[in-house]
């Protein structure tokens, strides 16, 4: 019976998987096709309210709100897939490197991510921004190269916990060398905590990238972003464009929870002995 | 004194607009009108009320006094000033000044001061540019002489905007505690929100009506949202919020030379290199044929309905409406099939069919660069590129940073956004001698009787005779010119109408031909603003 | 004690010292022409002669190193520069806006740290059940959210169609500041701070959630349900002291999160305090103030954990021994 009810778990895990890992992929597509779109404007059209020709309505340069979504969305999971990926690689080197380094290595690496984390996210993003110049690149450097402090924390903690174990003591006993521990025992044993940090990453970064360019520090005010949308959308609160404003924050709202929701599954489906969430 | 100036009609269904105005008081506004004017214009000067650092550059510098002002129709008038004269060879300005004036500290405003204010202005690194200044001097109390190290005719707009400061007064915190001898009085700044200015009772000229003026700095959204729910009388909105009326309000249309328009780059593409080391030189744009066409091609009626909801008026050259605009300089436009004559007879043609002429190999191309974020350009640059399509011209619009155009607006088209009521701009946009400088003549446009009307006009003592070379400049009537009749340097497309949603109980007069920039320019009358309900 | 003390203080001198350097070095090699943003629109009016004396002004013609010298040795003796888009020196302008922002922060920190332990309580007393369910999707919904987008909801919905909030800033409009009571600011305050404790709710409610569940299940709980303890005063005798230890440090731990939401809440309402100023300075290129404002939060973050520690030792007598580090 209990075997019977992990299965109905297991089972709607999948799912659940399944399906978010479909809503990502009907974004991705359908943001490449409404990239057109998105930057065609129709004077005629301006600040059309949600009707059947424009599902989400149109801005004030009669540009098709829906389109510049979808665009926005796919920029989005652009910027947090490459945040995501650039983050936990540093991440995953610069806790391998603190766990078989030795001490000195290790407080180097304690240091810089108490370096990273001594400034508010925010602030540290708007300084790299800043320095960078700006624009689309500009963000998505300096999304990527700041979201991996929290999890080489967290991998840093697990390689120790390897290391500590009985089976590596054997292993060194053995005459094994400190990389090929660190190869077979510990870089195995973070895998999957590796996966799960680098989906939980990118909310985060869509997140980050989405207030930077709301700010004006982010990418180009002529792409569509959904930061830019609602940045845009401020501007014509007053006047009664809802639309401009609820639409685009909701549809990002939902691609983050179905991010979010790949990476709980996974960590569900990975490592069944966490709780769940 | 310049006169002889038709002010544009616009400006006159401004006024209309104004006077139709006074639905009144239906909202319960019974007893004495209040004494206390709120105005939503934008435009803090985070930097504080220092005109040494360029305060009050647009419109009136509320605390302090300037030597000389600008009427309605832009003529020039005395304020501090009793007479100013200018040496014969351009280099000495002489300025009488009255003796009733009196800094709100008490102490009397003399030529030191003036002096003292000049000579600050010209060496600190602000947002005024005085360095035409070679010394100020103060011949006696009410007498100061200002010494150029050139003549330059339009150094009377600094007599114009540079607002006079105490010297006894003047130091680090100056800008946040202004003390000067205009018509009001700081009273209280919080920064990023709100500036409350009082009126100053001994002030000398005409008093303001309103004891208090509440400058309240929001954003375009919470400005409307604040006219709407009656909380300011004045709310500066750009014309994409213009549309929709709000209660209790009249919209005011006012005529501006805030214009936008193509830069082309003038010179032929040699391979040669700027300064910088940036490319200079466009195969397309250096032949006249291609600028005339495009200017005849362009139906810039239709930019104004289009992307400006009608708020603007079709432009013909960077001066419209100003006393030295000459309109010998325009030509018809709209008019596709001169557009294709003109291409025709210079020798490009369609003759692979694709839609785009050619000629000896170069297709009838070019980029127009905007400044990203900028949506009004990008609305006009997206229109432009669909106007020019069907006469074979290729367009391809494109929005990139400021750092970016810099690098590329000696060899691309850009849209541009100019407009000033000092004649200098004209100067900086089109002499030979300032190619490549600043954003000044990025096209290294270069005409040699161009360049002599310039110089001759800002040489020139005599303002009559400055203004006959600046109309010269843009056409002599001889075929020179860097007009769209002439040389067409670039394709001037529209002047923007400021607009401005104000209480129908307020009547802020007739406002004159605004700068670029929306906002403070209406300011400058705000002395003779009443309410008339 | 005082040991103690000292070396904290030596880590935050070197954490600010790395941070200095760090930034500057960001700073300096930014391809934005800072003399080009603060021209702007009046570029047409000003001359390369007038552009040489703003670099002059700015000091921007020394060479980096050199700059940077000039800056640390300033910094050392207090002087933090001029900040260049608001004219005056760099803590003066920081001192001025954080005591704005400090209003909007304080109470958004209060209101998300109640609402969250006393939501993440009741979930966690009612595991699996209704009001779990809802309290834990909402709070996972709302670490998904936008903290801006929640703002410019609340603007549209209380603001613009209900006319209950104002629209901007923190002081009513023409009124002189001395008029100005408690009672306006807190009308000011209410919408951005509601925005800004969004940021921090989630993860207190999650985090006492967990906390609730562990205590519930203890055999310090099961002792006194044994004893006859039932219902509201087992949670509050039992429970809530030890569920309040994680929440109070996670609470400390976040003030570079509050102050990162605060940035985005005050563009939104236009509230003028430090998080906005971060916006301008950024914006206007200048580089004094965006470095001031880096040492400034970094000791706001340190102090936060400090404290925060400090705090969680005195609830939890075990926290020495459960230490992250």
């Amino acid at each position: 019976m209990s075997s019977g009810m992990r299965w109905d778990r297991r089972g709607k895990t999948l799912v659940m998987l399944a399906l978010s890992v479909l809503v990502v992929a009907a974004v991705v597509i359908a943001g490449a096709v409404a990239e057109e779109a998105a930057r065609t404007t129709a004077l005629a059209e301006r600040n059309g309210p949600p009707s059947v020709a424009h599902w989400f309505g149109t801005d004030w340069l009669g540009r098709d709100v829906l389109a510049r979504v979808l665009a926005g969305l796919r920029l989005s999971l652009v910027v947090g897939t490459s945040a995501a990926v650039v983050s936990a690689v540093i991440a995953l080197v610069l806790a391998c490197a603190a766990t078989v380094g030795g001490p000195r290595v290790d407080a180097a690496v304690g240091w810089l991510v108490d370096l990273f984390l001594a400034l508010p996210h925010l602030v540290l993003l708007v300084l790299l921004a800043f320095a960078l110049g700006g624009g689309t690149q500009a963000v998505v450097i300096a999304v990527a190269v700041t979201h991996w402090p929290t999890l080489t924390r967290v991998l840093r903690g697990q390689a120790r916990q390897v290391v500590g174990s009985d089976y590596v003591a054997v292993a060194a006993q053995l005459g094994r060398g400190r990389w090929w521990i660190a190869r077979e025992h510990v870089a195995r044993h973070l895998v999957g905590h590796f996966l799960v940090g680098t989906v939980l990453l990118f909310p985060h970064a869509i997140l980050h990238e989405a207030a930077l360019s709301f700010l004006g520090l982010g990418v180009d005010p002529a792409e569509p972003s959904i930061g830019v949308l609602l940045a845009e959308s401020m501007r014509f609160l007053s006047a009664g464009a809802w639309w401009l404003a609820v639409l685009p924050g909701a549809c990002l709202l939902l691609v983050v929870k179905a991010v979010d929701g790949i990476g709980e599954n996974l960590r569900a489906l990975l490592d069944p002995r966490s709780h769940h969430r | 004194m310049v006169r002889g100036f038709t002010r544009s009609a616009a400006v006159l269904s401004a006024a209309a607009v104004v006077a139709a105005g006074c639905t009144g008081g239906a909202d319960g506004a019974a007893g004495p009108a209040p004494t206390e004017l709120r105005l939503a214009i934008g435009g803090e000067s985070e930097e504080g009320y220092d005109p040494t650092l360029g305060w009050g550059r647009y419109g009136a510098p509320l605390f302090q006094s300037t030597l000389l002002t600008r009427d309605a129709d832009l003529g020039i008038a005395n304020d501090l000033a009793t007479n100013h004269s200018v040496s014969s060879d351009g280099l000495v300005w002489t300025v009488d000044i009255r003796t009733d004036a009196e800094f709100t500290d008490g102490t009397p405003l003399t030529a030191r001061d003036v002096a003292y204010t000049f000579t600050t202005a010209a060496r600190s690194g602000g947002l005024t540019d005085v360095t035409a200044l070679k010394e100020a001097v103060a011949v006696d109390d009410d007498t100061v002489e200002l010494r150029l190290t050139a003549p330059q005719s339009t150094f009377v707009n600094r007599l114009v905007s540079l607002g006079i400061v105490p010297q006894h007064a003047h130091g680090p915190d100056y800008a946040r505690k202004p003390v000067g001898s205009g018509p009001f009085v700081l009273e209280q700044w919080d920064e990023g929100q709100q500036l409350i200015v009082r009126r100053n009772d001994g002030y000398y000229g005409a008093k303001p009506a309103f004891e208090r003026v509440v400058f309240v700095f929001t954003g375009e959204d919470a400005t409307l949202a604040a006219a709407r729910s009656g909380q300011v009388d004045v709310a500066a909105l750009p014309s994409s919020l213009a549309g929709s009326p709000v209660p209790g309000m009249e919209l005011v249309r006012v005529t501006s030379v805030d214009n936008r328009g193509i830069m082309f780059p003038y010179a032929p593409d040699t391979g040669r290199k700027s300064a910088a080391g940036h490319p200079i030189g466009n195969a397309v744009t250096s032949d006249k044929a291609v600028r005339q066409a495009v200017n005849a091609a362009l139906d810039r009626r239709a930019l104004v309905d289009g992307v400006l909801a009608g708020f603007g008026s079709p432009a013909t050259g960077p001066v419209d409406g100003l006393p030295w605009h000459e309109p010998a300089s325009a030509v018809p436009d709209n008019d596709p099939d001169r557009a294709r004559q003109l291409l025709e007879s210079a020798g490009w043609t369609d003759a692979d069919g694709d839609g785009t002429r050619e000629r000896g190999g170069v297709r009838a191309e070019f980029t127009l660069l905007y400044p990203a974020g900028d949506s009004l350009r990008q609305g006009l640059a997206l229109a432009v590129a669909d106007m020019l399509e069907p006469v074979g011209v290729a367009v391809t619009a494109k929005g990139e940073s400021w750092e970016v155009i810099r690098t590329r607006m000696h060899a691309d088209a850009v849209l541009f956004g100019w407009g000033s009521h000092d004649p200098t701009e004209m100067f900086n946009l089109h002499h030979s001698a300032l190619a490549g400088t600043e954003l000044w003549n990025p096209g290294f446009y270069a005409s040699a009787e161009v360049d002599a009307h310039l110089d001759a006009a800002m040489a020139a003592t005599d303002p009559e005779q400055a203004t006959a070379h600046w109309k010269a400049a843009q056409h002599d009537g001889r075929g020179n010119g860097f007009g769209p009749a002439a040389d067409a340097a670039w394709a001037w497309l529209v002047n923007l109408e400021h607009t401005y949603f104000v209480d129908s109980c307020l009547d802020v007069g007739e406002p004159g031909v605004e700068p670029h920039g929306h906002g403070w320019p209406i300011t400058s009358g705000i002395v003779g603003w009443r309410w008339k309900c | 004690m005082l040991t103690a003390l000292a070396k904290r203080l030596g880590r935050l001198a070197l954490l600010l010292a790395a941070v200095a350097v760090a930034s500057f070095a960001l700073m300096v090699n930014s391809p934005v022409d800072p003399v080009a943003a603060y021209v702007g629109g009046d570029v047409a009016a000003l001359g390369p002669q007038q552009r040489a004396l703003i670099v002059e002004r700015w000091g921007l013609d020394d060479p980096a190193p050199q700059r940077f010298l000039t800056w640390l040795g300033n910094l050392v003796r207090g002087d933090f520069g001029h900040s260049l888009t608001f004219n005056r020196p760099v803590l003066e302008v920081i001192g001025d806006k954080f005591l704005t922002s400090l209003a909007l922060m304080a109470l958004a920190w209060l209101l998300s740290g109640l609402l969250g332990f006393a939501l993440g309580v009741v979930a966690g007393v009612r595991q699996g059940r209704a009001a779990d369910r809802v309290i834990t999707w909402w709070a996972y919904t709302l670490a998904s959210a936008p903290t801006f987008w929640v703002g410019l909801l609340l603007l549209y919905v209380f603001a613009v169609s209900l006319n209950w909030a104002p629209v901007c800033c923190a002081v009513p409009i023409g009124v002189p500041a001395a008029e100005v009571g408690p009672l306006d600011r807190l009308h000011h305050l209410a919408l951005p701070a509601i925005t800004l404790s969004v940021v921090g709710v989630a993860p207190v409610v999650l985090h006492t959630r967990q906390a609730v569940v562990a205590t519930m299940a203890s055999d310090h709980v099961a002792f006194a349900r044994a004893q006859g303890d039932r219902g509201l005063g087992l949670v509050l005798h039992r429970v809530v002291r030890n569920a309040a230890a994680p929440a109070l440090l996670l609470q400390f731990g976040s003030l570079g999160e509050l102050f990162g939401g605060s940035v985005l809440a005050e563009q939104v309402f236009s509230y003028p305090g430090l998080g906005a100023a971060t916006t301008t300075a950024a914006l206007g290129q200048d580089v004094p103030l965006l470095l001031g404002i880096a040492l400034f939060t970094t000791v706001l973050v340190y102090a936060g954990n400090a404290i925060g520690d400090r705090v969680h030792a005195v609830v939890d007598p075990r926290a020495d021994h459960r230490r992250w580090r």
